[in-house]
This record gives C-alpha cells, structure tokens and sequence, in this order.
C-alpha cells in the first residue's frame, strides 16, 4: 500500500515536520501541568488545538489510524475541558496522552522510514478502546462530581425517568437531536451536548434519562433521537439552540415542541446538516484554537529546509573564499589602486555581515534538545522508582543547527546514564549521605569563547574509581600500569570502547550502546566528552562543542608543499629556537625547554610524512598548541599567516580512511585555490 | 511494439525491399551508451558517460596522509573537494610522470565521486549491444572485478569499468 495518495507526497515532509513539533509541544505542556497537577484552561485548549490539528492533518493526509487516535484523544480532554480539576485524580490521563504521543512519534518514524510498497499502517484499535475506556471513567468521574454542582437539574433528570415527551412549562422548548449515523457512543454524546446546554440554559429533562451511566441508551438515542426539553437563561432558547447546532456529531434536530407565552411554534424547523455538519463543527473549534493561542499573536515565521540552509551557507563559504581571492590577487601585486581599495573594504565588511546573518540563521536555542529530556526523566523516574528532577539551565544558548541535532542522542543517552547508574537505587543512601531524598539530574549550557559547554550532571552516587579501574583491568583495557592512573583518568575510562559498568542490561542504558558511541558521535560534530566524578556527590558529564562547525580563524602553516591550518584558538606561541635548546629524551623523543616547563616536539613533517627540506631546528619555525591542558610544539618549515578558512569535510570517498584519527580534522580552499589541511591539535596531541 | 510501429511506419515509407531488410539489422545496431575511453599505456579503457562528470587538467594535488598509495590527495574542483586516484597504480602498473596529456576524468555515482588519474583521453564513442563481447571468463583475470563489460570494436579491445565498484568502498584488497 502506498504511504498517502499520489500529489500528496510533497506534503508528507511538511505534515511530519508539522506533527512532530506538535507532538513536541504536548509532551512539554503535559510534562509542566503533570508537575503542577492540575490543568489551566489555556493548557488544555492547547492541547485541544494541537489534538485537533493532528487529527485534521492526518485525515487530510489519509492516515486513518493516526486520525482515530487523535481523535479519542480530543474526546478524552473533551470531558477533562468541561471538568479540569477531575484531571489531578486521574494520572491515568497523562499515561494515555503520552502513549498515544509516543505512539505517533513510532507512527510518524515509520511513515518516514518504511518504502512507500510495504507500508501498512499500525493498528491502533486496542489504544482506542483505553481512550474511550478512560473518557467513560473520566465522565463517570465528572458527573460524580456534577451532581451537587447542579442540583436542580439532576433532581429533574431524576423526576422524568419516565421516556413520556413533557412540556417544560411556560418559556421552554423541546428538541429532538440526532447524532451522525455511525458515530457510536451516542449516549456519551448526549451527555456533552448536555453539558453543552447547560452553558446556555437550565435542562428540565431528558430522554433517555441515564445517558452517562447506561450505554443501552445509545440504541435508544439512535433509534428515536435525544430528546431533550430545556428552557433557555433569560427565555432566550435561540442561543441553546445554537449551541445544538454547533455542537459535535450533531446531524440534525427538530424541534418537538415550544411552550411560549407568546407564540407557539410549532413550525417544524428540520435542519439537515448531514453535509453541513462538519462546517459548523470545526468552525467552532477553529475559534476556539483562535481564542487558545492568545489574542491571535502572529509568529512571523517560516520553515525553510534544511538543505537550502546548508546549502546558503556553503554559498556564503565560497563568497568569502573568492573574495580574498579577488582582493589578494597577485595581478595586484604592487598596484596602487585607491578607489579598488576602498571598494574592496566594503565588501569586505558586507561579507562579514552576510556571514553573520547567515550564521545567526542557523542558529537555533537548545531549548527544543534539552525539553526533550524531560520526558525522559519523567518516564525513567517511573520505570525506576527514582525520584527525581531535571533543572534546566541556559536553554536559550543558541548553536548551530546541525550540532543541536547531532546532540540529542548523546544527551539522551547521558540522561539516562544519569538516571540509571548515577542515581542511588535506595533512597535511604542518599538520605544517609545528607542528600535530599529528591536526586537532581542538571542540564546546563553555556557559552564560553569560542565554544558551548553543555553539562550533563547528577547528585547521584558517583563514579566508584577502583569498580571501574578492576573493571578496566578484566577487559584489558590499561595502556600503563595501574598506579600510574589518576582519578581523572580512570573516570573517563568509562567512555572507552568495550566498556560498561552494568552487569545488568536495563531497558534504557545499557542496550549495547556504550559510552564510547556517545563520545564518538560527540567528537563528530568536533566535540569533546569529560567525565568528572566525586565519589557519593554526583557525576557531570561535560561536552565541549565548537559554536560553528564552519569557519575557524586559522593560523597557515607550510611544510614542504604541504599547506596546514591549525584553528587560532588552540595556539599559544610560535617561537624559532636553536638546535642548542634540544632535548633528547631516551627514546629518540624531542623536547625543548620553554620558561621552565618541557614541551614534546612533534615534527609534522615526520607525523604527515611531507617530504620537505626543513629539517633542521634552527631553519623552521615552532607553533605551541595547547588543548585541554595538554601541550605539543609543531615543528612546520614557516608560518604563512592567518586567516578565516571555511571548514570542509573530507570527501566521502576518503572515510573509510582513518584520516581524523591523523589528527586531521578537514580540509580547506585557500584564496588561490589550493586546498589546506585543517589541524585537528586534540586528536594530534593524543594520537 | 515500438519496434513494430517502427517498422511499420519504415514499411510505408521506403518501398524498397532491401532498404526494409537493412533497417531490420538496425535493431543490434541500436545505441545502448556513449562510452568515454582513455588510454592507461597501451590498454584502452571506458567509462559510460552518465557517470562522467566532466575531463580536467591535473591541477596541483594536495596529498592526505594515511590513505592507500594509489589516492593521490584531493585537488579543487570549483570550491568542491575531490579525491583523486591513479588508476595506473590503482590496477597495480607503475606510475609515469605526468605529461600534457595527463587529465584527471571526474566522474560521480551520485554522491560519491572521484577523479580519475589517466594517461591521456581518446575518445567519446557509441556502443550497442553487438560491440559488447559475451566474456563470462573474468573471474580469473587480473583486475576483472572493475570491469563490467568488454566491448569488441573494429579498432580494438577496450575495457569498460564499472565504475560503481571503483567507487564502492567493499571492493578494497589493500586495507
């Protein structure tokens, strides 16, 4: 089968994009009510909204299971709406809705993923039977409660049990309403049209009398309609009779019977909406998701995608490339061209802000990753019998798109490590430890220079240094000897390959992804993991990202043919030493000798194996680099100059090469055309 | 069926019984791919032309450590990187210097592509499915696994690569 029908493929991207910011949205706002355990009416006629415009994009689309789902989800929060506070004795609610989220989030993954052959849409009808099942208890639970609140009315449901039509009296009216053919639970409809009434008017009776308790009363509404007799606030009858018209699944009504003290009616007023019946429908409910996204405030914004985006952006890369180009020219050369110049200048500054447009576009808050962590704080506390928080801390940091997306699985899988290993099991161990007996999981993002930290971090148990350090001597994962290792070391050999503490698989952590993958891929967006650990206090897991994957300053270096850029901010010094300086340490290693301290030697001609005839000391030139406390000097033939170089990844051809593990992190068209490698110092350095 | 209308319609308009018989024959004759050819030494080879991105000078080349012999470096094709191999160390022959004729042929499966180090381009030719020699013997031969077919034409054997497996990171024997 077909995924959706042909012409409505190019609509499928925007209705996934869609839905699933959607589907963000309500796991946010059921994640922020759950916690204050009650509903506002604005969360709830969002959640109505967002319910809605699922269910109408999916039947647009011709996803039927989805559109089902969405709608016994609305029907559920229709009840909820009419009652709020029934909702904080109902935690099943918040089970449902998130299932039923989590159920589109499969759906919509599988949609995408699936060939459009073999597509066959899940089957939902068992989630629609606990929706409806809960829309029944939360009725049952709303009427429990209604029946002090409307007193007369029940006491006169309770009167006319009878199925005899009876005049209402003087002002009142009697309406026989029929629901759409095929709706099904037609009694519980009743009961919200009666709700709905009630807004308007005071019902004098109804039959059949027990909708909201009696399923059999649905054949009845079928068979011989709903007839309710209610007398309007005011005498005014028209505005209930409105509210029928517009009420859900109304086909059609006629009214029986008019008792007025100046005229009686009784002209037969048969509205056949069974065309029109969906045009009143969701007119209402557009109004309300009008009234619901307050006073109508206008977002101007658009969705672009993506690949335009990139796409822009590689542009904006080659404009600055060729603008040295055309600037630095060597047909220039030792011309004096004044206005050139000045003209040249102001392009210059023009790029620079095109640039920084460009960027800023890309630019996108953390917010959206790290709000996705609530959930699954909140599903483990509950898988895990943890109790817990999660703190959100500078959420509004802003970084490139493509790193916030390449975040998510690492910071999910930090979440949850946290939840899992991080957090004592018994609470007394930490009530013991003086801990509150609430354990906090922390995410927080800052900007620092040129980088965006993100921390990851609980005030768990801690990393157990000797477990992980007999643990690494089992796997055989020691490069030195034991007593050789500081703490710090140890607690970052949890993020070696082949490595996992757990005996125990568990259901989130653990499921043959180890910390190493989330390190990997973290290194991939340029990155950095580090654990730090005190033992009883908590672990924090701290990624380094660069803010820009694309343009570094970098600092051009020349050995042999060869052109290297090492990025700026890892350089502290160039320095030209003489052969005297040398040290030679036992293993044919280089070191020299800088105010005091002694600084390795890494000869990049010999590392990239570059032929070239700077050889000697005293002829090149040497570049300290410094990452994360660690120190190297690069011995290059000659500095060339700097420069903002545009970033590009090997080609694809070449991955399956180790080059990155050279220490190279990706190349570079210099203003000439030839191409420069880019420096990778922290792979350099450990390599 | 197209086939049929063709003949039909040739049928109608050329009366003349052997011009009929000669169109007939014109159904081998039918052109299968353009075929671009280059020489490695005396050996002509082929690459079909969709996968031919464009022919380019050898521009200077900037070598990339810790890869195969053969992958010369990446050079820079309009702001875009492209790796280049010679195919002549590629398929196991000595390298020669480069001369004028020396080009590098760019050709692209879709997202990879590569650039290819050759001896000198020939020619752009037209094939069908007669000049395609059934040689189901390739397996024992030397570099076979890059060859997709072999095409008999009336001035030589040339080698047409496959140019997915050149690409394809699987068919690698030295890593």
């Amino acid at each position: 089968m077909a995924k959706v029908e042909a012409g409505m493929e190019s609509m499928l991207e925007a209705y996934i994009f869609e839905t699933n910011s959607l589907l963000e949205q309500l796991d946010e706002i059921l994640l922020r009510t759950e916690d204050a355990g009650f509903f506002v009416e604005e969360d709830i006629n969002e959640i109505f909204r967002i319910m809605h415009t699922i269910k109408g994009s999916s039947a647009m689309m011709g996803f039927e299971n989805l559109q089902n789902l969405a709608h016994k989800g609305e029907d559920m929060f229709f009840v909820i709406r009419e009652k709020p506070e029934i909702a904080k004795d109902a935690p099943f609610v918040y089970e449902l809705i998130f299932e039923v989220s989590d159920l589109y989030k499969a759906e919509i993954e599988y949609i995408q993923t699936s060939d459009d052959d073999d597509f066959t849409p899940t089957d939902f009808s068992e989630n629609y039977t606990k929706l409806m099942d809960a829309t029944k208890k939360l009725k049952a639970m709303a009427a429990g409660e209604a029946v002090p609140a409307d007193a007369p009315a029940a006491s006169t449901t309770a009167a006319k049990d009878a199925p005899v039509i009876v005049s209402g009296g003087e002002g009142s009216m009697t309406v026989r309403v029929f629901f759409e053919e095929g709706c099904g639970m037609e009694n519980l409809r009743a009961f919200l049209l009666l709700t709905k009434i009630k807004e308007e008017g005071q019902i004098i009776s109804h039959i059949p009398a027990d909708v909201e308790t009696n399923a059999e009363a649905a054949k009845v509404i079928v068979d011989s309609g709903f007839i309710i007799t209610f007398k309007g606030f005011d005498g005014n009858n028209d505005a209930v009779i409105k509210a029928i018209e517009t009420a859900l699944n109304v086909a059609s009504y006629e009214i029986v019977e008019t008792v007025s003290e100046e005229e009686a009616k009784k002209e037969e007023k048969k509205k056949e909406a069974s065309s029109g019946a969906a045009a009143p429908k969701s007119s209402a409910k557009t109004d309300d998701a009008k009234k619901s996204s307050g006073g109508g405030q206008k977002q101007s914004l658009i969705s672009v995608n993506l690949a335009k985006l990139d796409q822009l952006h590689d542009i904006v890369g080659e404009i600055i490339t060729t603008e040295s180009m055309v600037i630095a020219n060597p047909d220039l050369e030792g011309l004096r061209l004044e206005s050139f110049s000045k003209a040249a200048r102001q392009l210059r500054k023009l790029t620079d802000e095109l640039q920084d447009v460009v960027m800023s576009i890309r630019m996108v808050p953390l917010a959206g990753v790290f709000q996705k962590m609530g959930r699954i704080v909140r599903d483990m506390k509950m898988k895990l019998n943890k109790d817990a928080e999660l703190i959100l801390e500078g959420e509004t940091t802003e970084v490139d798109k493509s790193i916030v997306d390449s975040l998510n699985d690492p910071l999910m899988h930090l979440v949850r490590n946290c939840m899992d290993h991080g957090i004592e099991t018994d609470v007394n161990e930490r009530i013991a430890l003086g801990k509150p007996a609430k354990a906090t999981v922390k995410l927080a993002a800052k900007h620092s220079s040129n980088e965006v930290i993100i921390t990851v971090s609980d005030d768990g148990k801690g990393i157990n240094c000797e477990k992980i350090l007999a643990k690494a001597v089992k796997n055989g994962l020691l490069t030195k000897p034991e007593s050789e290792y500081t703490n710090k070391e140890i607690q970052n050999m949890i993020l070696l390959p082949g490595f996992s503490t757990n005996e125990q698989v568990t259901e989130y952590s653990g499921r043959g992804v180890g910390m190493d993958v989330v390190k990997s891929s973290i290194e991939q967006v340029g990155g950095t993991l580090t654990v730090d650990s005190e033992e009883g206090k908590g672990t924090s897991f701290i990624i380094k990202i660069p803010l820009t994957l694309a343009i570094v300053e970098g600092m051009k270096l020349k050995v042999g043919t060869t052109i290297f850029t090492v990025p700026i901010s890892s350089i502290r010094e160039s320095l030209m030493v003489g052969n005297n300086k040398l040290i030679n340490d036992t293993q044919q290693g280089e070191m020299i000798m800088i105010r005091g301290i002694c600084y390795p030697i890494l000869r990049l001609h010999e590392k990239f194996k570059m032929p070239t005839d700077v050889t000697d000391l005293n002829e090149g030139i040497l570049l300290l680099v410094d990452v994360d406390g660690k120190s190297v000097c690069l011995f290059a033939d000659r500095l060339i100059g700097e420069q903002p170089v545009v970033v590009k990844p090997f080609p694809k051809y070449l991955s399956q090469y180790n080059i990155k593990a050279e220490g190279l992190s990706g190349c570079t068209v210099m203003g000439d055309g030839t191409i420069s490698l880019i420096i990778d110092v922290n792979t350099l350095i450990n390599s | 069926m197209a086939t049929v209308n063709y003949n039909e319609k040739l049928q109608a308009l050329l009366s003349s019984q052997a011009e009929i018989e000669a169109a007939k024959k014109d159904a081998s004759n039918q052109e299968i791919t353009k075929v671009l050819t280059f020489n490695i030494g005396e050996q002509v080879y082929g690459i079909e032309i969709p996968y031919v991105v464009e022919i380019i000078e050898v521009s200077p080349i900037t070598a990339v450590p810790g890869v195969p012999e053969y992958i010369k470096g990446i050079i820079n094709v309009r702001s875009k990187i492209v790796p280049v191999v010679n195919i002549r160390s590629r398929f196991g022959k000595p390298e020669i210097p480069f001369t004028e004729r020396t080009c590098v042929i760019h050709v692209s499966t879709g997202d990879t592509s590569v650039g290819l180090i050759v001896d000198s381009v020939a020619d752009v030719i037209s094939i069908s499915e007669k000049h395609i020699s059934r040689t189901p013997e390739l397996n024992n031969i030397n570099q076979s696994k890059f060859i997709k077919f072999i095409l008999e034409m009336n001035d030589g054997i040339k080698l047409v690569l496959d140019v997915a497996k050149l690409i394809d990171d699987q068919i690698r024997e030295d890593t």
